[in-house]
């Protein structure tokens, strides 16, 4: 999706979007057609999909975004850069739902994804936190290849340009070298950065994760974001974790919502307020979590939410 | 049928050569073998004898090896040279490189032959006294721990090596082949030293250590004296000595090939290969004595029994095994171990518990322990931690030295606690937002402050070594395991929290 831009309007395409522009202010939402219609729609920036089961939640949440095939080319190579980086089962909310894990899959290859990989550098042994987590196997029975980045071979070293505090870091190679990149994070409690969101599970796509908490943790997680935009954030809050994070196992909530951005600090930024601030008792503010700001900052994407098209959707 | 023996006797070694080898590989995530993979320690009679006196039970475990040693008494000793994969890693090297040149006079290895009953006695009574000097000679856990530690990481070095050569070659992106991590081991060096020395022994004699120096070789001898199976040699004999310069134990006297030592052969066979065809094997009545035996004096046993026993207690004697608070509290134990002092005299130094291990954690000590645990097992959270969902070195170690635990009961056990050295840490001393330790802490052991920095909650540490292995302060981490001694069950975490 890098070229996105240069990409020249077709003659169906512009006919397409005329009917539709010309359509709609005739025709009520409730149109029976109108869903068929969406997927050239570009209605929002970020959409909170709620109500349904995790591919109802799923679908709902993409089609006001203009749908998956917005974002996929038939034959592009797809990176999901999941979040198993613990040996924990999936009710513990401490990795992604499979349900929705294994939907995204299959929604890439709908949109005619050529291959689709998912990356995790875990933080338990790999082998555990695929086989307790159950997403190994989910995402070979979607038809994904799943890799875990313990092997140095898998990266490539990169200047970070934009970095305030990090110069050079050792990123996946594959998701550098991938068509489309969805980051799929999973929002937890974290004790040491308040919250794990959208931009800090980016650190799993590193090679020496822990050396960024000696160089300065908020800091880097906001510059490592700079390396690889993901064209897509599929944000899985149908249970997160509130307590004893990033590890858990803690006290869970079932929010049940399935948020997609192409703004990462965005959706971030409403993520935030799903946890309680431990001094004060009240929802996050964006702010008051510094990667998110530190990458505001940066232009990453926009912290206020005032400012961002978004759009709630109901999935059944 | 007879020229067809000794390529069925090869082709038999190899075949149990490799079965060990794949035994070995296969002691890995997830161990899902239906054989139990360290199945030829488990059928060591040497070892399931002292692991048996010295641990004062019956390990099931080791009961196979009984099994073996039946069949020794009944067949003769067929296990050295048919099975033993040490003595097939032998015979193939004296075959390549030590091809035995022809002697010009006959040799009395007499003094040679009394030597492994000298070192037979002196381990059995060191061993029966917790100094495990003979699990280092025991061929099966000789080679297994050789593979292990000495060859095994070097296989990963090539490996590695070798996958970013061959994934350039493949279509960009169609098939991703990860290196893995290296195992490191310590005392790689030493072990392989102690390996290439045993087998440039055949330049002096073909099978040199077997005939000489096996512990497990001298028990097998000890009871194949009653062997059923015998050799015997018609009046064709011709005095050719081709079995003679054949045997690979020599246990056919060269004045008079007729006879043989019944003890030492092997069973090999290859004396079948007579020109004449004057020898055959058959059943005959089991007998006690046997021709040109050792001539082992009264002396000479009771000074490789008061050598065993004088060995043993200086070992006992040592301020490294005495309770003289001179212990080593950086030698922390796999999970499951049995206490010190029985855990160095059952456990064989076989190193399946460092290949089993998922994260390289569990490392072979040197003298760590002192001399009595040379080659055991020990956690070093710097190289690799005890991953929390993993039982797998219980479930392997074929004498029960570290237990088999269910993994709610393994989760639940401290084999040390963490320390902060809080002039090293960078969130005390440095003022950083780090908590790595806190983040990978599996048991919730470590909070943090209002500062956020990291407290250790000494009541839930387990002493698995996840935040000393992750903890980014550059050399010796700022938080240190230390081992608590004794292995004590930790109360179980209540809630939420308890369903791991």
């Amino acid at each position: 999706m890098s070229d996105s831009q240069e990409r020249k309007l077709t003659r169906r395409q512009f006919i397409k979007g005329a009917t539709v522009a010309a359509a709609l202010p005739l025709f009520s939402n409730t149109l029976p057609f109108y869903g068929s219609l969406a997927h050239a729609v570009e209605e929002a920036d970020l959409v909170i999909a709620q109500n349904g089961s995790a591919s109802q939640l799923l679908q709902a949440a993409m089609a006001p975004l203009g749908g998956m095939g917005r974002f996929i080319n038939k034959g592009q190579r797809v990176v999901i850069k999941a979040n198993i980086g613990w040996a924990r089962t999936p009710d513990q909310a401490c990795t992604n739902n499979p349900d929705l894990f294994s939907a995204l899959i299959k929604m890439c290859y709908e949109a005619g994804a050529k291959r689709v990989a998912v990356w995790d550098h875990t933080c338990d042994n790999y082998q555990f936190c695929f086989s307790r987590s159950g997403l190994k196997e989910t995402a070979q029975k979607a038809g994904a290849d799943i890799f875990s980045g313990h092997g140095r071979n898998s990266y490539k070293q990169v200047e970070v340009q934009k970095g305030k505090k990090l110069k050079t870091v050792e990123i996946l190679r594959d998701v550098l070298e991938s068509d489309v990149f969805i980051n799929f994070p999973i929002p937890k409690q974290h004790f040491a950065t308040e919250l794990t969101l959208g931009l800090k599970n980016l650190i799993g796509i590193t090679w020496d994760m822990e050396q960024l908490h000696k160089i300065g943790l908020h800091q880097c997680i906001a510059d490592v974001n700079t390396v690889r935009k993901p064209d897509l954030v599929v944000m899985d809050a149908i249970r997160i974790l509130t307590t004893n994070g990033p590890k858990g196992p803690g006290k869970t909530e079932d929010i049940g919502e399935v948020i997609t951005s192409t703004d990462i600090v965005a959706a971030d930024a409403y993520a935030a307020a799903f946890f309680k601030h431990p001094k004060t008792g009240k929802p996050f503010k964006p702010e008051e979590i510094e990667f998110v700001k530190n990458a505001y900052e940066l232009g990453l994407g926009q912290i206020n939410l005032s400012k961002v098209r978004m759009k709630k959707v109901t999935a059944a | 049928m007879k020229k067809a023996i000794p390529y069925l006797k090869r082709t038999i070694q190899a075949l149990s050569f490799f079965f060990l080898l794949y035994l070995i590989i296969k002691t890995a995530f997830p161990l899902e073998l239906k054989i139990p993979v360290d199945l030829y320690l488990r059928l060591d009679p040497f070892i399931g004898i002292i692991t048996i006196l010295t641990k004062k039970e019956v390990i099931l475990r080791m009961l196979p090896a009984v099994g073996v040693l039946l069949a020794v008494v009944v067949f003769g000793n067929f296990f050295c040279g048919w099975f033993c994969p040490m003595g097939k890693t032998i015979d193939f090297f004296d075959r390549i490189f030590f091809r035995e040149r022809k002697r010009s006079k006959e040799s009395n290895d007499q003094a040679f032959r009394r030597l492994r009953y000298g070192i037979f006695i002196f381990s059995l009574v060191a061993g029966l006294m917790a100094f495990q000097v003979m699990y280092v000679l025991d061929p099966i856990s000789l080679i297994t721990r050789t593979l292990v530690i000495a060859f095994f990481p070097p296989a990963i070095f090539v490996f590695n090596a070798i996958v970013p050569q061959v994934q350039s070659l493949l279509p960009k992106n169609s098939f991703i082949l990860s290196t893995v991590p290296m195992p490191v081991f310590k005392v790689n060096l030493l072990i392989f030293v102690f390996f290439i020395g045993i087998l440039a022994l055949g330049t002096i004699r073909k099978r040199f250590w077997c005939r000489y120096l096996c512990p497990l070789g001298t028990l097998f001898s000890i009871v194949s004296r009653f062997r059923i199976l015998k050799r015997f040699v018609t009046e064709d004999c011709t005095h050719c000595l081709r079995c003679v310069k054949e045997c690979p134990v020599g246990a056919i006297p060269e004045a008079s090939p007729q006879e043989y030592r019944r003890q030492d052969c092997i069973a090999c066979f290859k004396c079948l290969e007579c020109p004449p065809e004057a020898v055959s094997f058959h059943i005959g009545l089991p007998r006690w004595r046997t021709v040109d035996g050792v001539d082992l004096s009264r002396r000479y046993v009771l000074g490789s029994l008061g050598l065993g026993v004088v060995s043993a207690l200086m070992i006992k004697a040592n301020p490294l095994q005495s309770e003289s608070g001179l212990k080593n509290n950086r030698l922390i134990r796999p999970p499951g171990a049995l206490p010190e002092e029985q855990f160095v005299s059952v456990c064989t130094g076989c190193g399946e518990c460092l290949k089993v291990c998922p994260n390289n954690a569990l490392q072979s000590t040197l003298l760590e322990a002192g001399l009595a645990g040379l080659y055991t097992p020990r956690l070093v959270p710097r190289i690799g931690y005890c991953e929390e969902f993993c039982n797998y070195c219980g479930r392997i170690c074929p004498t029960e030295a570290i237990r088999p635990l269910a993994i709610e009961e393994k989760r639940l056990l401290q084999m040390g606690i963490a320390h902060i050295n809080k002039t090293r840490c960078i969130a005390w001393d440095a003022e950083k937002i780090c908590l790595v330790c806190n983040e990978q802490c599996s048991y919730h052991a470590i909070i943090g402050d209002d500062k956020k920095r990291p407290i250790v909650k000494e009541e839930k540490c387990t002493g698995c070594g996840i935040c000393e292995h992750k903890c980014p302060v550059d050399g010796e981490a700022a938080i240190i395991v230390y081992a608590s001694g004794v292995q004590k069950k930790l109360k179980p975490e209540n809630g939420n929290n308890s369903k791991g």
